[in-house]
């Protein structure tokens, strides 16, 4: 099987101190790290590839320093890593991310199955995933809690939301992203580490992809944050029956409630 | 307002620490500064009362357990007082009853309350405001440890292994007397002469003290007295288990934070391969801050933990294969650095018989939570374990040694170890600074007749390590639990000696009672 991981490198919150004097956040260099969720989608790979055998590729968006997530990557037992990475990706909203991504993939020959963090922790979207399904044109799981069956076609698996329980029958290809707690990452060894040290990484560029530059970076991101904030935890959950015809109306009649308190 | 009073049923936490055992006292009070202190001591001068200090009272050794009379507890003078820069080093002055975790984190973060501080210590913060981020290095276990306490046992940790113990941290001290009269030494400034020692009270009296002819062991050591020829004398005071002054001011030193640390676990299929890795491991001459040693009792404790207890489901998954650990921690300057002692410790793992991808590596803040998990899930998972034969059996007690030997004794004091443990047949599991020579090998008593066998074993364990030319306790210190084991160690007549020194200081013996001496012996000197 051939299974790409998606890793990010985001800022470490934990390593940020206040400057007494400044009251600034001190940077102490030593702030980016493999964003957490992406370490449970690694061993997700690497269990499934232990399970079934086949090949696992780390790729990752981001500037060259963000190779050091794909080195972490193969020091915990990837086989390889691929970096995007271009001036033409910067300021990249997730849809343009996923496109340029899902590029990546492409360009790597495709696979059998991707699988990504639930999300980055930077940026607490959620979106990547399911965005880069949509591009490469497979089906996806997001949020998988559990694999409770794998083979070289097909996985099942388990999603746990609010009191849903879901047992998934997913054919391959397809993407999944997984939850916090799916398994336990292990650590990377010394030989791992060594290897990660010197693994050649290739470095794509738009035009390597063959990218559309009108959808890639900034100018491919339609997306525009007006305000940033928590939604209140309401903790209901309703499940929609029909055809999906009818779930669909049913769907867009609660947006619309939710939007304009339409009855 | 009295700074005394009587002892009530709500003080009773008062009359234990960390060892489990309850002593008895009739007074108690909580000072809040130096001066308070003074004046507790001067009182309790007048009638000679015994006088207890205490610090957060997670000693081991019954130090801080109240020998009757007065307990002076620090948990008060909690506030850190100063600061000072001298040639890009920064030193912190703190009260004894500031906790060490507490302190870490203000100094990590950069965030100290400095409305209280004088001029020249805001100077200084300025200053430490802008260096590279600072560490105080001691570092036991047991994080909610108050300086002054760390300080009177001259407490270590894992990176004691490089950076040494409390000791080595400590620039100045400031104490009252057994009198209520104040002393004040700083590190470089006062030195014995031989063996002869003058010091002179802030109140301008002078104490002349005749240190103990013995030598320390050549290894890890907080048995007794520090006593050297020449020496420095605020070494005397560090160590002094509580018995020479109450401690009210302690300086500390710091050290920048290293660029890089790393933590690397190197699992073996026999304790011998892990002692052979240890000893190459040893020849590292820069980097290596830590080595520590979990035996195959400690990883089937952590094992049966993980299974059976929800709260460390989250421990890693350790395959039967990985018989015991050797936990070593890097502190580099750059990643080059990191690299090639990676590549020395895979190559010493191999040349021991290991296999190095038996390895864990954390480089990343969660992966390094990880392994200190893991490696504070071993005396937790004991603890646990002893507290529920102690339902059974309340007077049971784990039985821990805190013992270390000179480099050439190591390998036959583990097989002193190994046979004794199997001849009685206890449960045991042992850990800790394997490369400081020093195991705590900690014997789990299922009953009460497991417990006296267990401790007659640590007695005859004292015994061999003193014939060694080892410390019968190298970080917990002495109080009263090991003061037998001490007069293994250094013989009757050093033992006077000791008592003479602390005659000088304390003539009517009040201060920490029943540690380092057996009480017939304080009263006779
Ligand atoms: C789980 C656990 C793990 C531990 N791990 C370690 C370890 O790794 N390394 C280690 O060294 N120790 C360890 N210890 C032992 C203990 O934490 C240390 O001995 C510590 O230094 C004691 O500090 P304390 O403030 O609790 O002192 P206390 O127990 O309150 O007192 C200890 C002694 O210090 C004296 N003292 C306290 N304050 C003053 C003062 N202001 N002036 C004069 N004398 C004073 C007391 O009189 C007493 O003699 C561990 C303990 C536990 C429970």
């Amino acid at each position: 099987m051939k299974i790409i991981v998606c890793m990010k490198q985001v800022p470490a919150a934990a390593t940020a101190s206040i400057d007494p004097l400044t009251k600034t956040i001190v940077r102490t260099g030593r702030n980016a790290v493999t964003n957490p969720f992406d370490l449970y989608a690694l061993q997700t790979a690497l269990d499934i590839k232990e399970g079934v055998g086949g090949t696992l590729t780390a790729i990752t968006m981001g500037i060259p320093a963000a190779q050091k997530v794909l080195r972490d990557a193969i020091s915990r037992g990837a086989d390889d890593g691929a970096i995007l990475s271009d001036r033409a990706f910067a300021g990249a909203d997730t849809l343009a991310t996923s496109y340029a991504i899902s590029l990546g993939i492409e360009k790597l020959g495709g696979a059998d199955l991707v699988v990504c963090g639930k999300m980055a922790v930077d940026g607490d979207t959620a979106q990547i995933g399911p965005e880069l399904a949509q591009h490469l044109g497979i089906s996806h799981v997001s949020d998988v809690t559990e694999i409770l069956e794998m083979a070289e076609d097909h996985l099942v698996v388990r999603r746990v939301w609010d009191d849903i329980d879901q047992e998934l029958y997913l054919p391959l290809p397809a993407l999944i992203t997984v939850a916090k707690g799916v398994n336990l990452p292990k650590l990377p060894t010394i030989p791992g580490m060594l290897r990660g040290r010197v693994a050649e990484i290739p470095t794509f560029t738009a035009e390597d992809l063959g990218a559309d530059i009108a959808r890639c970076g900034l100018k491919g991101s339609p997306t525009q944050v007006v305000r940033t904030f928590t939604p209140p935890v309401r903790g209901e959950a309703q499940e929609i029956e029909g055809n999906e015809t009818q779930q669909a109306a049913k769907l867009a009649q609660i947006i619309r409630e939710v939007l304009h308190g339409e009855d | 307002m009295d700074l005394i009073r009587k002892l009530v049923s709500a003080d009773e936490e008062y009359l234990r620490d960390e060892s489990k055992k309850v002593g008895f006292a009739e007074t108690i009070s909580f000072p809040e500064n130096h001066e308070q202190v003074r004046e507790i001591m001067a009182q309790l001068y007048k009638d000679g009362t015994s006088v207890t200090v205490q610090g957060s009272r997670t000693g081991l050794a019954s130090a801080a357990v109240p020998f009757g009379g007065h307990i002076l507890n620090t948990s008060r003078m909690d506030k850190v007082l100063g600061m000072r820069e001298k040639d890009g080093h920064f030193y912190i002055t703190v009260q004894p009853g500031v906790i060490l975790q507490k302190l870490n984190k203000a100094i990590a973060a950069r965030a100290f309350d400095t409305s209280a501080w004088d001029e020249a210590s805001q100077a200084a913060f300025e200053a430490f405001g802008k260096a590279p981020v600072q560490m105080f290095t001691p570092d036991p276990t047991e994080s909610t440890a108050a300086i002054g306490g760390m300080v009177a046992c001259n407490a270590s940790g894992a990176k004691s292994y490089h950076y040494g113990a409390t000791r080595g941290h400590i620039q100045a001290l400031r104490g009252v007397l057994a009198n209520g009269e104040s002393i004040c030494i700083k590190r470089g400034e006062i030195f014995a002469k031989g063996l002869d020692l003058a010091l002179t009270t802030e109140e301008g009296n002078t104490i002349n003290v005749k240190l103990p002819t013995y030598k320390m062991p050549n290894c890890k050591n907080a048995s007794g007295y520090y006593c050297a020829p020449d020496m420095d004398a605020i070494d005397l005071m560090i160590g002094s288990d509580g018995t020479l002054a109450v401690l009210t001011e302690i300086e500390i030193s710091l050290l920048p934070v290293p660029a890089l640390s790393w933590g690397v676990s190197t699992f073996f299929e026999a304790e011998s391969q892990a002692a052979k890795y240890t000893k190459l491991a040893k020849q590292i001459a820069n980097g290596i801050v830590a080595i520590e040693y979990f035996d195959a009792c400690a990883l089937d404790i952590l094992r049966k933990q993980k299974a059976e207890n929800t709260a460390f489901a989250g421990l890693p998954f350790l395959p039967e294969s990985y018989g015991c650990a050797v936990y070593t921690e890097l502190h580099c300057d750059n990643e080059d650095q990191a690299y090639e002692l990676l590549e020395s410790l895979s190559k010493y793992c191999t040349q021991a018989g290991g296999n190095p991808e038996m390895t864990w590596v954390a480089t990343s803040d969660s992966d390094r939570d990880m392994l200190h998990f893991f490696r504070h899930a071993v005396p937790e998972s004991v603890n646990m374990q002893v507290e529920r034969t102690k339902r059974t059996y309340p007077e049971v007690t784990k039985v821990g040694g805190d013992l270390a030997v000179p480099d050439e004794y190591f390998e036959e004091l583990l097989k002193i170890y190994d046979t004794t443990l199997e001849e009685e047949g206890l449960l045991h599991a042992a850990w800790g600074h394997i490369g400081d020579n020093h195991i705590h090998v900690n014997i789990l008593p299922r009953d009460m007749d497991e417990y006296s066998r267990g401790k007659a074993l640590l007695a005859k364990w004292a015994g061999e390590v003193s014939r060694m030319g080892g410390a019968v306790s190298a970080e917990h210190g002495v109080g009263k639990l090991k003061a037998p084991f001490l007069e293994v160690m250094y013989g009757k007549e050093h033992i006077s000696e000791m008592a003479a020194l602390k005659a000088v200081f304390d003539p009517k013996c009040m201060l920490g009672r029943g540690n380092l001496f057996a009480p017939q012996e304080e009263v006779k000197a």
